[in-house]
């Protein structure tokens, strides 16, 4: 081959080469022009994206006091281990390695578990909580071993009273999907973005909006594997509100005492604006079991006790009112001009409609002449089983609910029941079957259909202390919404006389002669009292209870309502004591203390 | 004047142009790396030795006779084979590829070295047989390249070895492959392709793929070509400012300071930036190829050409790669990345460039 033949095909191919090379840095160019200049924008954004991250701070809670600044609900800085799920590959090993250095039980592993399947937005998940110094000392000093795993200060939910006053209180708890859905459906989602709890019940639950507060956010620059640099803005959180509450702690001890390990509910109200001064729900439980979720064995032991201490026996209990209902129908009676001093009647032990069913007094024998105000001092049933079928059922109910009894009191918590004034038109309803005139009868002693909470029993007895103002049962301290609330509730009317009548037989009851004279005796004040004894089970005709025979749960419920001093009240109260057998003596005490320490101890 | 003498004397065997503009580049390389590696400047002084080192070697083999190189050429390229077949046995792994191997003091990298002793022993093949040169050369010479090829394949280092290959076929073309020929083998290839595809590992045949849309899966492989882009993007016109850059400085970026070497400059110094090195790059290209059309002989030509072929076609898959319009093969950017060998080896290219250039007529007569 002619060697000038290569020089010249080799001069044109590099040619070509070149021509093609420089094409190519020309094309380079365009796609440099391309992203760099046209594309900057989108780019630039992409890169903030990249290393801009946004936290949210989560606030810090309100905190829960009683009516004298005692703490009922804190915050507690705590230390926790938390995880971001998504950077986790082989959770069984890290587990595995953090065992070394701290404590971690099957439980919080389960717990772990449980959240990551009820998980709502990505936020870390704690895999251990509440770190003693000495576990978060030894996990500070190796956390370069666990870079996955980050330490979280927070402020955490501490009820510092344990069980006391749960019912009213509440818990919180972590924030459920349904939750979620909640506060997205009241546009409150975004607030909760940082947060992990929830208040489930009670006042934290009632008030949530309030504690919660307001979230606030940090920018951070972080590199990318989301380590956090530097702060860039941040927007603080805003504080919950603190709460104050009616409640006085030092008598909501007594009473939750008084009751010792008895069931029952119990409510105290000072009768002049509604504040709620002792609620008691008996048995109580501990509300810190739910601050992290509470663990399937502790739940089941909650739920499945027959004794029901998730219960809220104050307004969600519902009782039939036996006896304490009396001064009630008296009122009704009276406003009716039925029955009205000086009328008698001779008791003969018995009642009887059209001579043929029997309807029997407490007191075998009766209660020889009986008017109305020693019908309630002595709370002789065959004067009341007479009164209501004189009276009859549509006139006693509506002079009942006057006084708040078969519906919602409108008391500053969730979930409350407003239990039941019953009727023939009720009956057919839900039965379907006709109304007996014995049914009558028996509603006038407070038995029967009729059923109440011992929110509304405790109102009804404020309203007999102070029947001319207009309160709302209410457990925050100064709300606003409570005013509105008042000024919407119009005060019931009764003429004075009937109310004398009956503050008498009220204050008869406490005196010689009365179905609680002991505890009227060697005491600085007056108490206007009235027992109740509700049957859980019905006695045949002829059957005397007994209560040796009667096993424990069927025993009857002793009620009690009272307001003191006589005079100028200035706390009325509810009782019930599940199975306590007679209202007086178990009850009666119950109320006897808080009298004296509200009235005595302290001078209001 | 005395200077200007020592001087002249200094530069008397460099080609200046060249010479100045690479120094340009290599400052502004040295620069850029204190920044693609978080201002820690360990890489910055270590590249510095890597430059004093290939500089030297520049300059050395700038002062050469040509004949020596020309002696050299095959013992060049059978030492590199042979150290190429060291390395799947003495090799140090890295990212699941075994490519350097240890000399005590420091690691060289055969692979690199290929990108000098192919071409030369190419040259040196076609320079023995300049008045012989048919198909059967040809042939030979297909098999020079296809054997190193084969290892380099096997480390497995797909960008290099296909650099090499591409490489190795410019010689031949520039040789005289018959047109004929090069039409037969290019439908030979595309009728290829298929079973080359097959034969390309998992994460190779991904890297090509996300280069079709690197979005489609923006965690997986496609995620440093995308952060690329992003450097590139976020630059702008002027640049986020030397050390400023946050794809860089929190590490979104991978490899910054050897295949995205680059993409570390675009968004720190902008468009601008990128124009003005890129115009650097181009014209020692362009006087790299004319120097080379006015060598006289076989050898020379085909050595400039390939070494400048080279040189030039890892700065396009590189800067082609970080600007999405090349799958990520893992190519440095000569005179730019850091790495010793690397930096060594393309020094001694524009070194040899040069020697041929100036020596232009001694082999010739």
């Amino acid at each position: 081959m002619d060697k000038y033949y290569i020089k010249f095909i080799l001069g044109n191919r590099l040619k070509l080469i070149l021509n093609c090379f420089l094409i190519i840095f020309f094309l380079i160019i365009i796609r440099f022009f391309y992203i760099q200049i046209l594309q900057n924008d989108y780019y630039s954004i992409q890169a903030f994206d990249n290393s801009i991250k946004v936290v949210p701070i989560a606030p810090a809670r309100g905190l829960i006091f009683d009516r004298n600044n005692v703490i009922i609900a804190d915050n507690k800085l705590s230390y926790s281990l938390e995880i971001f799920p998504e950077n986790i590959e082989n959770l069984s090993m890290i587990i595995a390695r953090l065992k070394k250095i701290v404590r971690i039980k099957d439980e919080d592993i389960k717990k772990y578990k449980r959240i990551i399947n009820n998980k709502q937005y990505s936020n870390s998940i704690p895999i251990k909580s509440n770190l003693t110094n000495k576990e978060l000392a030894s996990f500070v000093t190796s956390s370069y071993q666990f870079p996955n795993i980050e330490l979280k200060e927070n402020l955490k939910r501490f009820y510092p009273n344990g069980s006391l006053g749960v019912h009213f209180l509440g818990y919180i708890n972590r924030i459920s999907k349904k939750d979620l859905i909640l506060l997205e459906k009241n546009g409150q989602k975004r607030n909760y973005i940082g947060t992990n709890y929830i208040g489930k019940a009670g006042i934290e639950l009632q008030y949530e909006e309030e504690l919660h507060g307001k979230s606030g956010f940090k920018k951070i620059e972080v590199n990318s594997i989301g380590k956090p640099l530097r702060t860039l803005q941040s927007l603080p959180a805003e504080e919950g509100n603190n709460i104050n509450l009616t409640i006085d702690l030092k008598i909501q001890k007594i009473a939750e005492n008084a009751f010792k390990n008895k069931k029952g509910a119990l409510v105290a109200i000072d009768p002049k604006n509604g504040e709620v001064l002792a609620y008691v729900s008996m048995p109580t439980y501990n509300p810190g079991l739910f601050i992290d979720g509470i663990s399937h064995v502790n739940w089941n032991k909650l739920n499945k006790s027959e004794d029901k201490p998730l219960l809220d026996r104050a307004i969600n209990g519902l009782y039939p009112p036996g006896s304490t209902l009396k001064p009630f129908v008296a009122i009704a009676a009276l406003e009716n001009q039925i029955r009205m001093p000086p009328f008698k009647i001779n008791d003969p032990g018995y009642f009887s409609i059209n001579n043929s069913r029997r309807f029997r007094d407490w007191k075998i024998g009766g209660h020889g002449e009986v008017d109305i105000i020693k019908a309630i001092a002595v709370s002789c049933d065959t004067f009341f089983y007479g009164l209501a079928i004189e009276l009859g059922i549509p006139k006693l109910n509506k002079a009942l609910a006057d006084f708040g009894f078969g519906k919602k009191t409108g008391v500053d918590l969730p979930n409350e029941k407003s239990g039941l004034l019953a009727d023939a038109k009720w009956k057919k309803k839900k039965y379907n079957k006709e109304w007996y005139p014995g049914e009558t009868a028996i509603t006038g002693i407070g038995q029967g259909f009729t059923q109440v909470t011992m929110m509304q029993l405790a109102l009804a007895t404020s309203l007999i202390a102070f029947p001319n103002r207009s309160i709302v049962p209410h457990l925050k301290l100064n709300s606003q919404q409570l005013k509105q609330n008042i000024n919407l509730a119009s005060p019931v009317k009764v003429s004075n006389n009937t109310i004398a009548w009956v503050k008498e037989g009220m204050e008869n009851v406490t005196k010689d002669g009365g179905t609680a004279a002991f505890i009227g005796k060697n005491i600085k004040y007056k108490i206007a009292a009235k027992t109740g004894t509700a049957q859980v089970f019905g006695l045949k005709d002829g059957e005397v209870y007994d209560e040796e025979k009667i096993p424990e749960k069927l025993k009857d419920h002793a009620l009690f309502i009272a307001y003191a001093p006589a005079e100028d009240p200035k706390i009325a109260l509810a009782i019930i004591v599940e199975n306590g057998g007679h209202g007086g003596s178990v009850a009666g005490p119950i109320a006897k203390k808080i009298f004296d320490h509200y009235l005595i101890s302290e001078s209001h | 004047m005395n200077l200007n003498l020592i001087q002249n004397y200094i530069f008397r065997k460099i080609d200046r142009p060249i010479f100045w503009s690479l120094f340009l580049i290599l400052v502004i390389g040295l620069i850029n790396l204190t920044s693609a590696n978080q201002q820690d400047v360990t890489n910055t002084l270590s590249q510095t030795i890597n430059i004093i080192i290939g500089l030297t070697f520049f300059y050395l083999i700038c002062n050469i006779q040509t004949r020596v190189i020309l002696t050299f050429a095959p013992w060049v390229y059978l030492i590199s084979i042979v150290l190429l077949i060291f390395v799947p046995f003495f090799g140090i792994e890295s990212h699941g590829a075994k490519r350097w191997i240890s000399l005590g003091i420091f690691n060289i990298q055969p692979s690199e070295i290929l990108k000098l002793s192919l071409p030369l022993m190419l040259a040196w093949f076609y320079q023995k047989n300049t008045y012989r040169i048919d198909y059967k050369i040809h042939l030979l010479s297909g098999l020079l390249i296809v054997f190193p090829f084969y290892f380099i394949l096997s480390q497995p280092d797909l960008g290099t070895s296909i650099l090499l290959l591409w490489v190795g076929l410019i010689i031949i073309f520039l040789a005289g492959l018959p047109t004929k020929f090069l039409i037969t083998s290019f439908f030979g290839a595309l009728l290829a392709s298929p079973f080359v595809w097959n034969s390309l590992l998992g994460y190779q045949k991904q890297r090509i793929l996300s280069l079709l849309d690197p979005f489609s899966d923006p965690y997986g492989s496609g995620y440093h070509s995308i952060q690329s882009i992003i450097a590139l993007g976020s630059g702008g016109m002027f640049g986020r400012g030397w050390l400023n850059g946050t794809q860089t400085s929190l590490d979104f970026l991978p490899e910054t300071t050897t295949d995205f070497v680059f993409s570390v400059f675009s968004e720190e110094f902008g468009f601008f930036g990128v124009l003005a090195v890129i115009a650097i790059y181009i014209f020692i290209f362009y006087r790299c190829m004319w120097m080379t059309s006015k060598m006289q002989d076989n050898f020379s030509r085909l050595l400039s050409a390939g070494l400048t072929v080279s040189l030039f076609t890892g700065f396009i898959v590189n800067i082609a790669m970080i600007s999405g319009l090349f799958p990520i093969v893992g190519v440095a950017l000569p005179f730019f990345s850091y790495g010793g060998t690397s930096m060594v080896v393309s020094l001694v290219s524009l070194g040899i460039i040069i020697n041929l250039y100036l020596n232009k007529t001694l082999i010739a007569n």
